[in-house]
């Protein structure tokens, strides 16, 4: 029993990782109804940009790496969003999403010519902070990330729901023609929310580096795939959805792992995905 | 008279600038993503030995002439249909063997399209020598008759290595592994060879921890190990995930008497990514930076920008093999005589009963593997040290 | 001239994966288990012909079957989920395909040596072609005449009735199923053909590289499989096969001369040609 709920609580923290990732997903698609590929390897390769710091200031501490990351992610952002999405007009809805595969194999690429593809160590706080209740522990550093995931989401609530900037944001995703003849210049609007949620993923990609301990190009794909599993379990659109859903699908994944093991651990996820596509379609929470 | 002097002086300038013969030694490899380093490491490795081979005067050809080695060395990206892509494409060329591949799933696939047999008239597979530097995963030569490789035997060093490690911590009686169960070597290597060579020297193996390839999250697995108490833990994964489980094992407090690792990562990658959590950690390997030779293969590859370690330097054994078989084997140099002197390759190769390596004496199999000489290292305050050398 | 019937034979192969996609894109869904279907026929052919003996017709005949029987399977949820959902839920059938192929054991001993697909370390030794003698430019042809097969039958479906209807439920749904056109029928038919074409390309990809193991068949694949029809235009078949010359020929073997930036080039094309062709080499509508 103790294994069990010990299972559940080490994957409930670790998916705060992917309810990170999650909420990025899910904005932009909430927002533009087009999916970002690219988010993931984007994120990553704004984790490694922190690393840069590090070349010039050789001690720099843990919050300094991430606060490069962060602004990192926000350039990031925008580059994919002028390089996949502005240019493109509407009547092609496919070519955005293929653009955003050649961003993501680019960005990729980059990141294993800087690093001739070895792991680079990763700054962390907390991490050797464990929070014991006699055999039960729990993680410090991935404590901090659940917390950073709702400190984001209560920030982000704020923004679509209580600026200006959310207000024409929302508006744009539900009526783009009409929020312009209202005014709103629909492609600067765009290109924030693709700043903002690069912002966030570059939060949680140098979170999700600081919780492996390394940075490796190999972070991308499995993030990839999480991500967007997240975002429609969750509902496409809905950010508490991305959070809930990321914290289940971490919880779930383990629980799958400790029942039938690592190789049949993924299958179990793709089924829990097939399961809320049939019962439940609009996820957890409709936007 | 001075026509004839001018005719003669040509006649002669032409003979003594003779078109510079060469021969063409391809490598291949892996030169992108996650193993993009080995890839690098190989190339620099042969073009250094190549180096000093031409500035020793080249290879001597069947007719007495000497001939400069020339070499090309291609990107496979780690995958079966560009690795074989590359094959055929140096079989095009006049490069009389292949050097490679990285991968071990590319070799795989790779030495299946060569002729199984090599007088199989009905068998159509390619026909070319592959002497491999650096794929690992056992038992992969015996695919085809025109496979041939210079890589460590992991069975071999393992046994050794449980054996040595029965005598240095005689209190040291079970042993649980971590497996890396989705990418081949990693995944023979527990099975197969840790496991296997382990029992057999009489540990008992308590279990074994599964994840994959590009995990991250390691707290169940290494619960698993912790609930075992093992004395000794050996960890059957590349670098990335090695790191992670050490750090988890460092978190949730897991200390064994005795940390044995795999064959490749024993590489600078792991004290990248974990020196602290990797410290003590053993493994065995074919290679180490302390005979004379050795040192100098070391220095020479770092001139072309590539690490010394034991698959690089695997690159570097072969060529000097290359440079005996072809001599031996009186090779023509001669394009139109191509395919024979390929032939001539590989029975040299086949040949060959043992080899001289950077430390020591490698013998070869029947089934065209290597039995090199190995040590076991340790990492020691940020850098692989040897800790024991049974040479 | 062994390297140009073997990149003529790659070439056809993943022309084969490229219109199993195009014909379902024309209807409207953008589905990444293209590589699910191609590795059904993969493990299919080659377990037919190294473990029952069987000769490399009939055995790929049998691919055709399987791909087109799941494909017809999967067909029916499909058309539950709506837009860019299928995306990832065919991207996680997709995956739960490779896991499975992944935990698959099925080994028959031949002689002293077992043969069979063995989980995680693949299916090795499908030695069809060299074991019978068969050329690179006989096992080319065989690979084309399949090909030319397929881009016949789809080019004919194209001009024909189904095509234009096909068409008309890819630009909008609604209205075709305003005039009477059967949603169900039209989608799942073609799904069920895309499958078959895909497991004829997975069972020649197996002979051709006589190992496959799960990771050959992974999202990275699926995503090539949509980007050929996306890249090269959905206006006709020519497209495809342009796409595929494009990434195979051109970007993987043209570009090898330029050493390391031929990875960096590879995302970055992509994301070029999408900006400055949207719509595709060819382009999108039917002349």
């Amino acid at each position: 029993m103790l294994d069990f709920l010990q299972a559940v609580s080490d994957g409930l923290l670790f998916g705060a990782t992917y309810a990170l990732i999650g909420i990025g997903f899910t904005l932009v698609f909430g927002v533009m109804h087009k999916l970002n590929l690219a988010y993931a390897a984007a994120s990553v390769g704004a984790a490694y940009a922190g690393l840069l710091i590090l070349q010039l200031a050789a001690g720099a501490p843990p919050w300094v790496v991430f606060l490069c990351a962060f602004l990192g992610g926000g350039v990031l952002g925008w580059l994919v969003y002028v390089t996949c999405f502005h240019f493109i007009p509407l009547s092609n809805p496919l070519a955005p999403l293929m653009a955003t595969v050649g961003m993501l194999l680019l960005i990729d690429e980059i990141i294993v010519h800087l690093t001739a593809g070895m792991p680079q160590n990763y700054p962390a706080m907390f991490d050797d902070v464990m929070l014991r209740a006699g055999e039960f522990t729990l993680r410090g550093d991935l404590l901090l990330v659940a917390g950073v995931s709702v400190v984001c989401m209560i920030a982000l609530l704020a923004l679509l729901y209580r600026t200006r900037l959310g207000l024409a944001t929302r508006a744009v995703s539900q009526q783009a023609v009409a929020a312009q003849l209202c005014g709103i210049r629909v492609g600067q609007v765009n290109a924030m929310t693709f700043i903002v949620t690069g912002l966030l993923g570059g939060i949680a990609g140098a979170l999700i580096g600081a919780s492996v301990g390394a940075l490796s190009p190999l972070l991308t794909a499995p993030l990839t795939v999480k991500g967007l599993i997240v975002t429609v379990i969750g509902g496409l659109g809905s950010i508490p959805g991305a959070i809930v859903a990321g914290l289940l699908v971490g919880a779930l994944e383990n629980v799958f792992q400790q029942f039938r093991g690592v190789t049949e651990r993924d299958l179990y996820v793709m089924l829990l995905l097939f399961a809320f596509l049939i019962f439940r379609p609009s996820g957890l929470f409709k936007q | 008279m001075k026509t004839l002097a001018i005719a003669v002086a040509l006649a002669l300038s032409t003979s003594a600038f003779a078109q510079e013969k060469s021969i063409r030694i391809a490598g291949f490899g892996a030169k992108s993503g996650v193993v993009r380093s080995f890839g690098i490491n190989s190339e620099a490795a042969m073009l250094a030995a190549a180096d000093v081979i031409n500035k020793q005067g080249g290879v001597k050809l069947a007719d007495g002439s000497k001939a400069k080695l020339v070499i090309d060395y291609l990107d496979d990206r780690c995958t079966a249909e560009e690795g074989i892509s590359v094959l055929r494409r140096i079989y095009g060329t006049d490069a009389i063997v292949a050097v490679g591949p990285t991968c071990s799933n590319v070799a795989e696939p790779l030495f299946g399209i060569l002729q199984k047999k090599v007088d199989d008239k009905g068998d159509s597979g390619l026909q070319m020598p592959v002497f491999t530097d650096v794929a690992i995963k056992i038992g992969l030569a015996k695919i085809s008759e025109w496979a041939f490789r210079n890589v460590p035997n992991e069975s071999i060093m393992y046994s050794s290595l449980f054996y040595w490690l029965k005598t240095k911590y005689p209190n040291a009686k079970t042993v649980f592994g971590g497996v890396e169960e989705d990418f081949a070597h990693s995944r023979a290597s527990w099975y197969a060879i840790m496991k296997d060579r382990a029992e057999a020297n009489g540990y008992q193996v308590l279990g074994n921890s599964k994840w994959l390839l590009n995990d991250t999250n390691f707290a169940t697995q290494v619960r698993e190990m912790k609930n075992a108490n093992p004395d000794i833990v050996a960890i059957s994964a590349h670098p990335f995930t090695t790191c992670g489980v050490l750090k988890e094992m460092q978190r949730q407090g897991v200390k064994p008497k005795v940390l044995v690792g795999l064959t490749s990562s024993s590489s600078l990658e792991t004290l990248q990514g974990c020196a602290k959590q990797a410290e003590g950690m053993i493994i065995p390997t074919s290679f180490a930076p302390v005979t004379k030779e050795g040192k100098a293969a070391a220095e020479t590859t770092a001139k072309f920008k590539g690490a010394a370690d034991l698959h690089s330097m695997a690159a570097w054994e072969n060529m000097f093999i290359l440079k005996q078989v072809i001599e031996s084997e009186k090779i023509s140099g001669d394009k139109s005589q191509l395919q024979a002197d390929r032939r001539k390759i590989r029975d040299g190769l086949a040949k060959l009963r043992e080899t001289k390596g950077l430390m020591g004496v490698t013998k070869r199999t029947d089934d065209r593997e290597a039995d090199k000489p190995y040590l076991f290292v340790h990492a020691n305050k940020g850098e692989w040290k040897v800790l024991h050398n049974p040479l | 001239m062994d390297f140009y019937y073997g990149l003529a034979q790659t070439v056809g192969i993943h022309t084969l994966l490229g219109l199993s996609a195009y014909i379902v894109l024309l209807t409207g869904q953008v589905t990444l288990a293209q590589a699910a279907f191609f590795a059904i026929g993969a493990y299919a052919a080659g377990m037919l012909t190294v473990l029952a003996g069987w000769h490399i017709v009939p055995a790929l005949g049998a691919s055709a079957m399987f791909g087109a029987a799941t494909a017809c399977a999967v067909g029916f949820p499909a058309l539950r989920v709506k837009g860019l959902m299928l995306v990832v839920a065919t991207l996680a059938f997709g995956e739960g395909v490779r896991l499975f192929f992944f935990n698959f054991d099925y080994q028959v001993a031949k002689g002293e040596i077992k043969v069979g697909p063995l989980g995680g370390e693949g299916f090795r030794q499908i030695r069809y072609f060299q074991e019978h003698g068969w050329s690179t430019g006989e096992v080319m042809l065989f690979v084309w005449v399949f090909v030319v097969l397929a881009m016949a039958a789809l080019w004919w479906l194209d001009r024909s009735r189904y095509g234009a209807v096909l068409r008309a439920v890819g630009e909008d749904e609604l209205a075709a199923q305003s005039v009477g056109v059967n949603l169900t029928a039209v989608k799942v038919s073609a799904m069920t053909v895309g499958g078959a074409v895909a497991g004829i390309g997975g069972g020649l990809y197996a002979h051709y590289t006589t190992h496959i193991e799960h990771a050959n068949f992974n999202v990275l694949l699926a995503t090539f499989a949509i980007a050929y029809p996306i890249v090269g235009g959905l206006k006709n078949v020519f497209g495809t096969l342009a796409a595929v010359i494009f990434v195979q020929a051109f970007l993987i073997e043209g570009l090898r001369f330029l050493g390391d930036w031929r990875n960096l080039l590879f995302g970055a094309l992509i994301v070029a040609a999408m900006n400055l062709r949207p719509q595709g080499f060819l382009g999108g509508r039917r002349a």
